[in-house]
């Protein structure tokens, strides 16, 4: 717990609610977009919509956020020659597992005031229906969940390179990778840990060739897919950790 | 009690041994001076000590107690540190990141005060250390080892970057920590002259291995005396000499006697002066702790 209070102590400065903050207005502006372009048949599909776009903008904004994220919080530590001071008061093992936490906790207040956002955009545009809260609170969990992934994967990176642009390059093609994955096969989707934004989409999409009209449909959550999740986030645990734990300062 | 003991302490990478079974032994509150040339195996020694890296072979004691993966933060809760540069956050003040290390440590919030106000920094406190000199940051690298005020200190290399004004300001510093505070200082140098001035206690490291340890009084008793006398004729001069059973050898451009009494001398000199000899100089010579050094280390190393 000490640890994890120094985690964002450290971070004073750093501009972290900057970084979320650009994160949420590119989400917005895109969804913006996206929505100005709508006809009204398909604006009664309201919630749908948004919950289908933003796991599309999920795949591409936050593999790259969680390399920022990551990189901002692991940066300081090789910049300022710290481990050696850190490692004679706690293990690796608890520095390591406090940064995570950190970029659990951040991750998780970023998507959750996405949350509150996207209920009072779906009011104010007055999307048919009521709230879907359930599947919105999913979303976010699902959301949160993959970015968690990545970010170990990341946090991974960050720790074991001190220069950084690996584990942005890393990110980069993360989200280059995300948006490619929506259009692979299921199959192969699941082996790239990038494109579980798409493969954990609560909504499913059919567009009609006919009359080019564009029909949204709720999906059940893919418990399956969500193992394969929790199977990539541990591999990426075990590495990072071991890799950041044998390393001597 | 001795603040620290190694046995058989030894460090491979890859195929080199870097730290060659080392037996230090660091008496509590003396000033240790760590020598040794660049590349030597000082940091590594001091990081094993620390627990920092993981010797191949050997043991630590630090304070009494074996220093053991189970046991380290334990033992480092009483050992403070500051291995090779300095660590700190640049976009936090210099008090913010004393708050780092004393929320660490677990030590009262009062110290952050006291250890600015001994390495004077009390008024950059509220400036960021990404803006501070280089004396600066190590004077602030000074301040957190010093926060918990340990039982031991462990200083690699402090002075490393700073100007004479700095090192003279550090060496101070460091000097009066076991008196005022009663710690035991180990300070790692490539320098002799500046563990001349501070330690009571040296160890010389060559390629791995320590090549002698004792009192500095000790290292200074191996400084040899003799004469060096420089005439217009060395040659006849080392003759007379010899025949007056007085061993001499050539060095340069002059003789090298061994050390005289003052009759002895004049004796010397009134030979020459009545062989018609110009004495161009006598001079008392004495192996610096340089040579010494070098011998320990360089020369001995080219053998």
């Amino acid at each position: 717990m000490k640890l994890l209070r120094l985690e964002f102590y450290k971070c004073r400065r750093r501009k972290v609610a900057l970084v979320c903050a650009a994160v949420l207005a590119a989400q917005l502006f895109w969804f913006w977009v996206v929505l100005s372009r709508q006809s009204e048949e398909e604006m009664r599909q309201g919630w749908l919509l948004m919950l289908y776009n933003f796991a599309v903008l999920d795949a591409i904004v936050l593999p790259l956020t969680t390399a920022v994220l990551a990189s901002r919080s692991c940066e300081i530590e090789h910049k300022g020659c710290t481990l050696k001071l850190l490692e004679t008061a706690a293990t690796p093992a608890q520095l390591y597992r406090a940064k995570l936490f950190w970029g659990a906790l951040t991750l998780a207040g970023l998507l959750l005031l996405r949350g509150i956002l996207l209920v009072g955009i779906g009011k104010t545009l007055g999307f048919p229906g009521a709230v879907p809260l359930e599947q919105l609170i999913w979303f976010s969990v699902f959301s949160w969940a993959v970015s968690l992934m990545l970010y170990l994967l990341q946090q991974g990176l960050s720790l074991r390179y001190a220069n950084q642009a690996v584990a942005l390059v890393c990110g980069i093609f993360g989200s280059f990778t995300g948006l490619m994955s929506l259009l692979m096969p299921t199959q192969l989707q699941r082996f790239v840990p990038w494109s579980y934004y798409g493969l954990l989409s609560l909504v499913g999409m059919d567009w009609d060739e006919a009359t080019h009209v564009t029909s949204f449909y709720w999906l059940d959550p893919p418990i399956t897919d969500f193992t394969l999740l929790a199977l990539w986030a541990l591999l990426f645990f075990v590495i990072g950790r071991t890799l950041f734990v044998r390393k001597e300062v | 009690m001795n603040s620290i003991e190694t046995h058989g302490l030894s460090k491979q990478y890859g195929g080199a041994l870097r730290v060659n079974h080392l037996d230090l032994c660091v008496p509590e509150g003396c000033i240790y001076g760590f020598l040794g040339p660049n590349g030597a195996g000082k940091s590594t020694t001091l990081k094993m000590i620390l627990g920092l890296v993981r010797p191949t072979q050997g043991s630590i004691e630090v304070l009494g107690q074996p220093m053991e993966h189970a046991n380290r933060l334990a033992v480092l809760r009483q050992v403070g540190s500051l291995i090779e540069s300095p660590s700190y956050y640049g976009h936090l003040t210099g008090e913010e990141n004393l708050r780092i290390v004393q929320t660490l440590r677990g030590v009262p919030e009062k110290n952050i005060h006291e250890v600015l106000q001994i390495v004077r920094l009390d008024n950059q406190q509220s400036k960021r250390v990404a803006h501070y000199s280089l004396g600066m940051k190590q004077r602030l690298g000074l301040a957190a080892a010093l926060l918990g005020f340990p039982k031991l200190l462990i200083l690699d290399e402090p002075t490393n970057g700073l100007d004479p004004a700095g090192i003279q300001e550090m060496r101070e510093l460091i000097c009066e920590l076991p008196t005022r505070f009663g710690m035991t200082v180990v300070v790692s140098s490539h320098l002799l002259s500046e563990i001349d001035q501070m330690a009571d206690q040296v160890g010389i490291i060559r390629e791995g291995e320590l090549v002698f340890q004792d009192t500095l009084t000790r290292l200074h008793d191996r400084s040899q005396h003799h004469l060096a006398l420089r005439t217009s004729n060395n040659t006849v001069a080392q003759a007379l000499l010899t025949q007056q059973q007085v061993e001499c050898c050539v060095e340069g451009d002059c003789l090298l006697l061994p050390p005289l009494c003052d009759t002895a001398a004049a004796d010397v000199i009134r030979l020459l002066s009545e062989n018609r000899l110009g004495i161009f100089r006598l001079e008392e010579r004495k192996k610096s702790l340089e040579d010494i050094f070098l011998e320990l280390t360089g020369k001995a190393a080219s053998l």
